[in-house]
């Protein structure tokens, strides 16, 4: 018997007599992350998953309660409209931890190595000699009619061979329980600050469970990262790194601010920065001061309106040329967008073993490509148990479930693929694995599905995957939805040592 | 350290110092209405005065209702047009904070929010009907937190020099203000009645939290010209224009050394340093009133020149993304 319960009255020790778990309703035909079909925790998870069995409701409802008054103290926010009055809110998170197992993590660490191993190789290809294309492993035109295809970006070689500095690959669990990408996040993914924060609040929330279950600590990221982006520097000595952000109306901003503070370094707004002589400068109270690394959390479309959006106000002119001709490095590199458009993601695997010959570790979602025409033919019959996504939208938007879907809709979509089939996709609809997670208003545990984000920090040196990542949960009942703009939530993700 | 980001520093101190500047002015002048000494409209349209709000207030409510102190403290309270009231100088302070989220402590941050979260949530509205006094001190309460906490969980750099430089010409321009509002009442004789005036000075002096530090000064010693002379004057006050002009001066003089010609701010440093040398050698006269309103009237205007120019030199232009801090300033 624990010590909390030794010192509890005979009405709570009555309470608790009710263990956690018990009557947990499992989904159908989905895999549960915690619990193994008879109800008791997975083995891997057995030592965490006996202290927090133990809590009774009411402790769970007061540690959510908890966490929830610390969040929005320390305004871990994020901003809903664009707007003066500044409107923010807290980024929901499920006080119950989703906890991976040392063996799964073994097989997505070395998984992700090996994607963004290749997927780095294929951008270098591409805006260099296209060798891919040549021997016709992947069809020139799928690459080149990107959105995200720049062709100014031909020829350059960045600082340390880097261009994708951060990625943040998403992840899925069939109802096997087999371990899948889903899409590839390689411009400027964002979130791993929630992973941080995440990870103070589950420890406040459940420090028993957290000291018995041995979780990899998370919280050297921000080193990490911020060695990585010196040692792409082109300044070796004293490399001036900042974070260039948006500013405070952006959805990510406390991310921005996040990261900078935890780097120790300037967080600049493109109205800081100016380009003199194909030199980077940051305005200061003392004058111009060089710079050297840009850790840019915008767009390359609003990177440089000399070359992007001449009609923009924002961004820096002169930047692009600075990173062209090597006087600053930009991470992530401009261009990188062709290698996570969801028309080029089927041809990933190929990728793997055109450049390192070897066999993709993870599996992938099979998926359709709409401007192929037998695929086509395929979806437009099938789209009522399709899912069928933009290839350039992201955040849950432009996208159809076909089996939650109505007539109109799937009319819609038929015209829309007709229209612009390169603009689409389509992928069979996977039951995203499900978590259990704390609904407050039935005060019990529901299954919840989830999605897993890590993130793979790269340097001159290669691929570091941090140990952990986002956990996002679509709180909504039976919603496959799991973006924070729909009704998504977070989670900490629990990373066992053993 | 970049323009824009001195620029939040800066502005953060003066939107917090406002506020707290507020909360105590207005907590002084209930305590003034409450005794019943002095008409209604005498005691709070020098409220509005000193905000800079008569024009506006004015306009909307009526000449009139500036007798109300119900009106006069709600639109000085709570109302979200009034760029001076404690509702939008505790938001525009944490707009600040955020966008220099990354040089505040984690210490610094939570007390600015807590102080915005608290003015915008429900606690706040029953003290505010309940407990008036207790809210304007819980208000004040919270903005020295905030600056309390900068001061021993930051690094003393730059960062903090411009939020102290921001507190400090804000504070000194209050002061100046609140004194010339009352001028004619400082140094007139025998005009009202003993109590009434007595209540009055010892009101002023409570609005700049100088009421318990004036009588140990002076020994109890209590008279219009001895109260002018210790807000305006006392070098030892820290809420006094001469204290906060110099203590002004000597953070600008940190961020911008007197002799380093080839660095901006020079214009800046020279005219704030030139307004301390004045105040330094100032000696008010007797009983001549015009004589304090032109010595106040030159404070207010130095300093806000100060500040024009700083804005120019050192801080950049204003952040285009936030419009309300844009606004007040061109206001």
């Amino acid at each position: 018997m624990s010590q909390i319960a030794f010192q509890s009255s005979a009405v709570e020790i009555a309470a608790r007599s009710v263990r956690l778990f018990d009557g947990y309703p499992f989904l159908g035909d989905t895999y549960d992350e915690l619990l193994a079909p008879d109800g008791a925790p997975r083995p891997a998870f057995h030592r965490a998953m006996e202290v927090l069995g133990r809590k009774s409701p009411d402790e769970v409802r007061r540690c959510q309660a908890l966490v929830d008054r610390a969040l929005l103290s320390r305004g871990v926010t994020f901003s809903v409209y664009s707007d003066s009055r500044g409107t923010e809110k807290i980024f929901p998170f499920d006080v119950l931890p989703r906890m991976v197992s040392a063996q799964d993590w073994r097989h997505i660490r070395t998984g992700l190595e090996q994607r963004v191993r290749a997927l780095e190789l294929f951008l270098a290809d591409v805006y260099t000699s296209g060798r891919i294309f040549a021997e016709n492993r992947i069809p020139a035109e799928v690459v080149l009619a990107s959105r995200g295809y720049l062709a100014q970006v031909g020829g350059v070689r960045p600082w340390g061979g880097v261009r994708i500095h951060v990625a943040g690959i998403d992840l899925i669990r069939d109802s096997a329980g087999t371990w899948r990408v889903l899409e590839d996040n390689l411009r400027t993914p964002s979130g791993v600050s929630y992973v941080l924060e995440n990870r103070v609040m589950a420890k406040r929330a459940f420090p028993a469970a957290f000291d018995r279950a041995r979780v990899h600590p998370v919280e050297d990221y921000s080193a990490r990262l911020g060695d990585a982006l010196r040692s792409v520097s082109p300044e070796t000595q004293a490399p001036n790194v900042v974070l260039l952000t948006p500013g405070p109306y952006n959805s990510a901003f406390f991310e921005h601010a996040f990261l900078a503070r935890t780097m120790g370094i300037d967080l600049v707004q493109a109205s800081d920065l100016f380009v003199d002589d194909d030199r980077v400068w940051l305005r200061t109270t003392r004058g111009p001061a060089p710079v050297h690394v840009i850790y840019r959390r915008i767009d390359d479309a609003f990177l440089d309106p000399e070359v992007f959006r001449p009609d923009s106000l924002l961004g820096v002119r002169g930047l692009f040329r600075a990173w062209q001709k090597g006087n600053v490095a930009l991470a992530n590199a401009p261009g990188n967008g062709i290698a996570d458009d969801k028309a080029v993601y089927p041809y990933v695997p190929e990728m793997i073993r055109f450049y390192l010959s070897e066999e993709p570790i993870l599996e992938q979602v099979p998926t359709f490509l709409c401007a192929r025409d037998d695929d086509r033919a395929f979806v437009i019959d099938h789209l009522h148990e399709l899912v069928v996504k933009a290839v350039d939208e992201a955040g849950g938007y432009g996208m159809l479930m076909g089996p939650d879907s109505t007539a109109e809709q799937r009319d819609e979509f038929r015209q829309r693929i007709r229209a612009d089939p390169r603009r689409y996709i389509a992928q069979k609809r996977i039951e995203l694995s499900s978590c259990p997670t704390w609904d407050g208003n039935r005060g019990c545990l529901v299954p919840r599905r989830v999605d897993l984000r890590p993130y793979v920090v790269s340097s001159r040196s290669g691929p570091w995957v941090l140990p952990g990542g986002l956990t996002r949960v679509a709180l909504v009942e039976g919603s496959y939805v799991v973006n924070s703009s729909q009704g998504g939530g977070s989670k900490d993700t629990w990373v066992l040592k053993v | 350290m970049i323009s824009r980001v001195a620029d939040h520093c800066f502005w953060m101190g003066r939107y917090v110092e406002r506020a707290e500047n507020a909360a105590r002015v207005l907590s002084a002048t209930h305590g003034l209405a409450l005794d019943g000494e002095l008409p209604a409209h005498q005691c709070w349209l020098p409220v509005l005065i000193v905000a800079g709000e008569q024009p506006a207030f004015y306009e909307r409510f009526g000449a009139s209702a500036a007798g109300e102190e119900e009106v006069v403290q709600d639109y000085m309270s709570w109302d979200e047009k009034n760029l001076s009231s404690l509702l939008r100088s505790v938001g525009a302070a944490r707009e600040n904070a955020r966008s220099i989220r990354d040089l505040l402590s984690i210490e610094v941050w939570e007390a600015v929010n807590e102080t915005h979260l608290w003015l915008h949530g429900q606690d706040a509205r029953n003290e505010y009907a309940e407990n008036r006094f207790g809210f304007y001190g819980r208000l004040r309460w919270h903005t020295e937190l905030v600056l309390g906490l900068a001061r021993t969980t930051m690094l003393h750099d730059q960062a903090l020099d411009f939020v102290g430089l921001g507190v400090l010409l804000e504070r000194a321009g209050w002061t100046a203000r609140v004194l010339d509002v009352h001028h004619h009442a400082l140094l007139s004789e025998g005009l009202g009645d003993r109590a009434a005036e007595t209540g009055l000075w010892l009101a002023i002096l409570r609005a700049c939290s100088g009421y318990e530090p004036f009588l140990r000064h002076g020994r109890g010693q209590i008279s219009g010209l001895a109260v002018a002379n210790f807000l305006l004057l006392e070098p030892k006050f820290p809420r006094s224009v001469r204290y906060c002009v110099q203590g002004a001066g000597e953070r600008l003089s940190v961020i911008r050394p007197p002799q380093r010609d080839e660095l901006p701010g020079g214009r800046s440093l020279k005219r704030l340093l030139n307004l301390d040398a004045w105040l330094r050698q100032l000696e008010l006269p007797r009983t001549d009133q015009s004589a304090l309103h032109q010595v106040l009237t030159q404070v207010v205007d130095e300093t806000a020149a100060v500040c024009n120019v700083l804005g120019e030199e050192l801080l950049g232009q204003p952040p285009a993304a936030a419009p309300t801090v844009a606004a007040e300033r061109a206001g």
